[in-house]
């Protein structure tokens, strides 16, 4: 298992933003829904090394994160893909995905090619030496992914991928997240079910820093048959019955 | 590929049209694009990269706010008129500015104010605090030469030529120290300069000279600890992870 968390927690002072996590993922596309607050920033920074957890077990590609050395090998594996990527305005395109494979620790040798394959990945081939400054909102965003998907990641995290992106972009996004799922594990955190229905082979609900449902897509999509839960497509008909269950129950044990 | 046979009679086509079929086109172009793409590090970098033993590192630092071309000359500029005045005046103003423009260059090195992407540096193998400490090394050591230079030339007195850089330490300190904590760069000169400020007027009160924050030797292992202990708040402050959810 790439990811394999016992019961994480995570707190913010007296918030508690992550509450028991259990989680395992192998090879292939995992969704993380959930409405705003749910804690799926803070599970995907707890897996990216970024956020320590307060308390449970995580280990990420079959280590430990918590000492120097594990994580360094991870940090060489992982691509990740924050919601407030910033960017350098001076760097261009190619500049920007040299920077973090640079960092990543790529071998010297291989880092040239790796910038130029992950560019094209993305399709960005035409404005690999173009100013960040220049380029529209959407186009940044595929600069993010170029820059999460340079070394070639075994456990890649994104938190929001397509937030930014045409209809026709998020098509080509999800056929690459589905050709990277066959050889990593890919975990997307989104607002948006229908990428989860195109391109996740699992998919986990997050409410109030709980996972309320976890299985695929298409047992989502059956919780919603006949529960009269409000959406336009039938995966969210599921989320939201699934969401509206896990809310009574909660107010039920309150 | 229709565009480029364009210009061709009907029914032929380019020479570049018909590809062995056991070339991957995609892994040619991708060969050509990282040539075509590829940046050619500076000398400065390479020397890092070769000291530091990560080209990685070397990166990082040469991307350093306070290090780049235009603030390295802003503070020479500074220090040239802090030269002219003291030769002018006699008050040796090199040394009662240098700590105050060393301590706004730390706390512009590194952090999440000044740093876009700080979320995502700090997921890389090549550590975020690595990367601080290099950079930080890196500034003090080159307003450590500016100001030296300066003060040589406005020919004060060795003791105020060299005195300045134990204090220096002391001001880069707290800067760097605030800087983390608030997470703001500004918030790091500002807290850097009212230091600095506040021991040249303490020593205005106590002794009746500004210098004497400078030139007082009593004052030389107070500045180191309070030095040791910024340093170890700006630790402390780099191991704590916040964010919202």
């Amino acid at each position: 298992m790439n990811v394999d968390i016992t019961d994480l927690t995570r707190r913010f002072g007296r918030t508690q933003a992550v509450a028991g996590v259990s989680l395992q993922a192998g090879a292939g596309v995992f969704g993380l829904l959930g409405p705003n607050g749910a804690g799926k920033t803070s599970l995907l920074r707890m897996m990216a090394t970024v956020l320590p957890p307060t308390s449970g077990r995580m280990r990420l590609l079959d280590r430990d994160p918590r000492s120097y050395a594990p994580r360094r090998e991870i940090r060489r594996r992982l691509g990740y893909l924050p919601q407030n990527l910033g960017y350098y305005p001076g760097f261009t395109v190619a500049e920007f995905v040299e920077y973090f494979a640079l960092l990543k620790d790529i071998p010297p040798g291989q880092v040239a090619r790796a910038v130029a394959a992950s560019i094209e990945h993305v399709d960005l081939g035409d404005k690999a030496r173009t100013k960040l400054r220049t380029l529209s909102g959407g186009m940044l965003r595929r600069v993010g992914i170029a820059q999460a998907i340079v070394n070639g990641p075994e456990l890649l995290l994104l938190d929001e991928p397509t937030a930014g992106l045409d209809p026709e972009q998020r098509v080509s996004f999800r056929a690459l997240l589905r050709d990277l799922g066959q050889r990593a594990t890919v975990i997307v955190s989104t607002h948006l079910v229908e990428d989860v229905g195109a391109a996740c082979t699992e998919v986990a609900l997050m409410d109030a820093g709980k996972i309320v449902f976890h299985g695929t897509p298409d047992e989502l999509t059956a919780r919603g048959e006949g529960s009269g839960a409000a959406g336009d497509a039938p995966l969210e008909r599921g989320y939201s019955a699934v969401l509206a269950a896990a809310r009574s129950v909660t107010a039920a044990r309150s | 590929m229709s565009d480029m046979n364009a210009g061709l009679p009907p029914g032929a086509s380019a020479p570049w049209a018909t590809a062995p079929p056991d070339v991957d086109l995609g892994r040619v172009w991708t060969g050509v694009a990282a040539q075509v793409w590829r940046r050619d590090p500076g000398r400065v970098e390479r020397l890092a990269g070769r000291l530091l033993r990560s080209p990685g590192l070397a990166r990082a630092l040469v991307a350093t706010p306070s290090l780049l071309l235009g603030w390295i000359i802003a503070t020479a500029v500074v220090l040239a008129v802090g030269v002219v005045a003291t030769l002018g005046t006699g008050t040796p103003y090199v040394a009662l500015c240098a700590p105050a423009l060393a301590a706004a260059g730390i706390a512009y090195a590194y952090g999440p104010g000044i740093d876009p992407a700080f979320e995502l540096s700090r997921t890389m193998a090549v550590g975020d605090r690595m990367v601080l400490l290099v950079r930080t090394l890196a500034v003090f050591g080159l307003n450590a030469a500016l100001g030296l230079a300066a003060s040589a030339a406005s020919g004060v007195a060795a003791a105020l030529t060299f005195g300045w850089l134990v204090p220096m330490t002391a001001a880069c300190a707290i800067a760097l120290a605030a800087a983390t904590l608030a997470r703001s760069a500004n918030v790091g000169v500002a807290a850097g300069i009212a230091g600095w400020v506040i021991m040249l007027l303490a020593g205005r009160a106590t002794l009746g000279q500004y210098t004497a924050a400078i030139t007082d030797a009593a004052l030389v292992f107070p500045y180191l600890l309070f030095a040791a202990c910024c340093c170890a708040v700006a630790l402390f402050a780099s191991r704590i992870s916040r964010g919202t959810s």
